[in-house]
């Protein structure tokens, strides 16, 4: 008698249990919106500015320490951070609540983000509140202002920057009888330096590439190749892709010839693991945003060297393109709040916070009078391989292939170039697997323009 | 006099029928009552969705999701021709292949030799069982130090024996077996509770009399455990594929659909179309695909399963 209940009651609770699930699968595909409290001023009548951010870690930290001395520096204003997960995620948050009440008023964007926000319209361009206020934004580095100046505005604020960097084992170097002052600087020297390495450490792989589609990029540009036609996207919407089956295949080939040696390093897409490979001495070349410098020359128990990033032999280095983020108004908020989110904004950018800013992180100051700052002289002198992340930014050439892609398909992009990568990574034909890419960019391409009515 | 009794007849006959009705209406009335509080929250959080996805399947949309471009059918269709989405309905199968029947051999092998009376046996029960308390994101990054290239365990131990190491979640042939390993893992917990309850529940007669018959410990396994434990067999069968289906936390954190797409199941291709991508179009197609193959599945299981079941 019981069994005969338990049966029924068992299949009773499959059935639902089926539905509910295959039901539910429905729901992958719709977004989720997450809100903030919503009070605009707090209880003894301060303005209240919340501001999204994507900084974790020490990177976080380096930023709360910020706020806080904002909010301590005045009493009208209280800006709220709150850490919204990765760049990604927190742009994905605010793409599902903009324009509403619980949008915040202020967030960080990565700068691939920067046209799906301006498409958007629900961001008011900070060029509004230069021009209301006739601020100035010529002290910035020219590099940043490049990047980030559209059709001669200022859709949102520079803030925090960082350039791709080689970090190289200093002590490995010497025991391999390399030059720890001269490091590599083309694919080729990169790929003799390997061999040295390994050859005087079995145990010790030359270099690694992580699987990162913005170090395509920034390998493109550092050979002076376009990500996108129409000049990268900047005079026009781009229809396909830029760069020439030699420029692209350069770097693929790169990976493939260092496999063949057996010196390459295959940590597929993560980065962690990689930091972890090079702190524990598997590895004795990376890239990597300079923004882990201070992390990794602190943490190393060898030292760490910074050097620019490679290109081709048969080419001319370009520079680099700015990586990083900026910070964007949301529209639709009232003037005070808006106006204090502004202030804020100033507030970053003056030399003293920037300098704190650099020294604790490895971000590069915006503000180049930073670098006058007592703190800056003081850390350049202690660890001067921080300064390789300045000088690269300013020994780069302005031209539309260091001022980077505009597009909003970029991270799709980014996806596509990291599976070829993978792929080449693991030993399979580089032909095959950059012609795959290809087609799949320029069919990213074509589906983002028709999204948009193009 | 027959004529009044016929109309007088009809009158009664019309007027129950009326109260028939009557009665009907007030009970469907009733019903719905009773079934209000789920059929709100159904629609809100299933058929609505449910239905808002097939919508955007057919159109193009922008960053925020919201439908631009009206296109047809061509989502699917280009789903289909997409070398990458046949990829990964392989991978899915794949995994759901590698992981079910090895979730529910060991289970069931846990199972019934926890269900032994035994001194302290309540303690391995414990341990059996204490998969299910550990959330997918704590497993998951677990297994990643687990599968480390250098530092990880699992490589040290083959280092050890001078094997040479294994790049667990970088090799395109050994991520989809790292995933499944966890997989495994994470699921025992549940699978085995649920199977040890079935084990537990059975009548002790049917043991007893095929005692006095003098069967074999094999034999009895064969004849009565395994015939008794079907209903919950077949449960544990159904929940474990419909969730093999539905494996999203672990490759996110493991392998984030990669090496070369080798891990990139259904559901995590769904996620990376829309969140990545903003492709959610082409992402609500992907759902209904999905939607669509575990609803097969699912009636292919019980038409075929419920033959087999022994539900006493």
């Amino acid at each position: 008698m019981n069994l005969i209940k338990e049966s029924i009651f068992l299949k009773r609770i499959l059935l639902f249990v089926i539905l509910s699930l295959t039901m539910f699968m429905a729901a992958c595909g719709s977004k989720n919106a997450e809100g903030s409290d919503q009070e605009t001023k707090t209880e003894d009548g301060k303005q209240i500015v919340t501001f999204w951010h994507a900084m974790s870690g020490a990177s976080q930290e380096a930023l709360d320490r910020i706020v806080a001395s904002y909010n301590e520096s005045q009493d009208e204003v209280e800006v709220r951070a709150e850490f919204q997960g990765t760049y990604d995620e927190a742009l994905t948050k605010f793409h599902s609540v903009a324009g509403t009440d619980s949008a915040p008023t202020m967030i960080q964007v990565f700068e691939i983000g920067t046209m799906s926000m301006v498409n958007s319209g629900h961001i008011d361009p900070i060029q509004k509140f230069i021009d209301e206020d006739g601020y100035d934004m010529g002290h910035l580095e020219e590099n940043i202002v490049n990047y980030y100046k559209i059709d001669n505005q200022f859709y949102s604020m520079p803030f925090n920057s960082s350039t791709p960097v080689m970090f190289f084992n200093k002590d490995a170097f010497e025991e391999a009888g390399l030059d720890p002052e001269s490091p590599p600087q083309t694919y080729e020297e990169v790929e003799e330096a390997s061999k040295a390495i390994v050859e005087s450490n079995p145990d010790m792989k030359g270099f690694a590439l992580q699987a990162y589609g913005w170090l395509f990029e920034q390998l493109l540009a550092s050979q002076g190749a376009l990500l996108l036609n129409e000049n990268n996207g900047r005079s026009g919407t781009a229809t396909e892709i830029g760069f020439t089956e030699e420029q692209g295949k350069s770097i693929f080939e790169w990976v493939e010839r260092m496999n063949e040696d057996g010196t390459f390093a295959n940590y597929g897409i993560n980065g962690d693991n990689m930091l972890a490979g090079f702190l524990a001495e598997d590895v004795s070349m990376f890239l990597q945003s300079s923004a882990n410098s201070r992390d990794l020359i602190d943490n190393a128990p060898f030292e760490v060297g910074v050097a620019f990033l490679p290109h081709p032999e048969n080419t001319e280095w370009e520079g680099v393109v700015i990586g990083g983020a900026s910070l964007w108004m949301s529209a639709g908020k009232e003037e005070a709040e808006q106006n204090a989110a502004w202030d804020f904004m100033k507030y970053l950018q003056s030399p003293e916070i920037q300098a704190q800013w650099h020294t604790d992180t490895g971000y590069f100051a915006i503000n180049p009078a930073a670098y006058e700052e007592d703190l800056v002289v003081e850390m350049h002198e202690e660890n001067p391989q921080l300064k390789v992340t300045v000088e690269q930014l300013q020994a780069t050439k302005p031209s539309y292939a260091t001022q980077g892609a505009l597009m909003d398909m970029i991270p799709e992009e980014r996806k596509i170039i990291e599976i070829a990568l993978e792929t080449v990574f693991n030993g399979e034909d580089v032909d095959k697997a950059y012609s795959a890419a290809m087609e799949q960019l320029n069919r990213a391409i074509e589906t983002a323009n028709k999204a948009r009515g193009e | 006099m027959t004529e009044a009794a016929a109309t007088l007849s009809q009158e009664d006959y019309i007027l129950f029928e009326q109260t028939k009705r009557k009665h009907r209406y007030k009970q469907f009335i009733k019903g719905m009552l009773f079934l209000l509080p789920s059929i709100v929250l159904f629609s809100v959080f299933l058929f609505y969705p449910l239905l808002r996805t097939i919508y955007l399947s057919f159109f193009l949309t922008d960053a925020s999701g919201a439908p631009t471009v009206f296109i047809g059918w061509d989502n699917f269709v280009t789903l289909f021709q997409s070398s990458i989405f046949q990829q990964s309905i392989k991978s899915t199968f794949l995994f759901v292949l590698y992981t079910v029947p090895l979730t529910i051999v060991v289970s069931l092998f846990l199972a019934i030799i926890a269900n032994e009376k035994l001194r302290g046996i309540g303690f391995f029960r414990t341990i059996f069982s204490s998969g299910m308390g550990i959330s997918v994101a704590a497993a998951s990054v677990f297994w990643l130090y687990l599968f480390h290239p250098t530092i990880g365990f699992l490589n040290i131990i083959l280092d050890t024996f001078r094997l040479e190491k294994i790049s667990w979640l970088t090799d395109p042939s050994w991520a989809l077996i790292a995933i499944s390993v966890t997989t495994i893992w994470m699921n025992i917990g549940f699978t085995f509770l649920i199977l040890l309850g079935g084990l537990q529940s059975m009548d002790k007669y049917l043991y007893e009399s095929a005692d006095v018959d003098g069967a074999g410990y094999f034999y009895k396994l064969r004849r009565i455990t395994i015939p008794m434990l079907s209903p919950t067999l077949f449960f544990v069968v159904t929940v474990t594929i419909i969730n093999a289906f539905q494996t999203f936390g672990q490759v996110d954190i493991l392998t984030q659909g990669g090496p070369q797409n080798a891990t990139n199941f259904i559901v995590y291709s769904i996620y990376r179309e829309a969140f990545t991508n903003y492709q959610f179009g082409s992402a609500s197609a992907q759902a209904i695909i999905l939607f669509i193959i575990i609803l097969i599945m699912t009636i292919i299981q019980f038409k075929l399963g419920e033959r087999k079941v022994h539900y006493q």
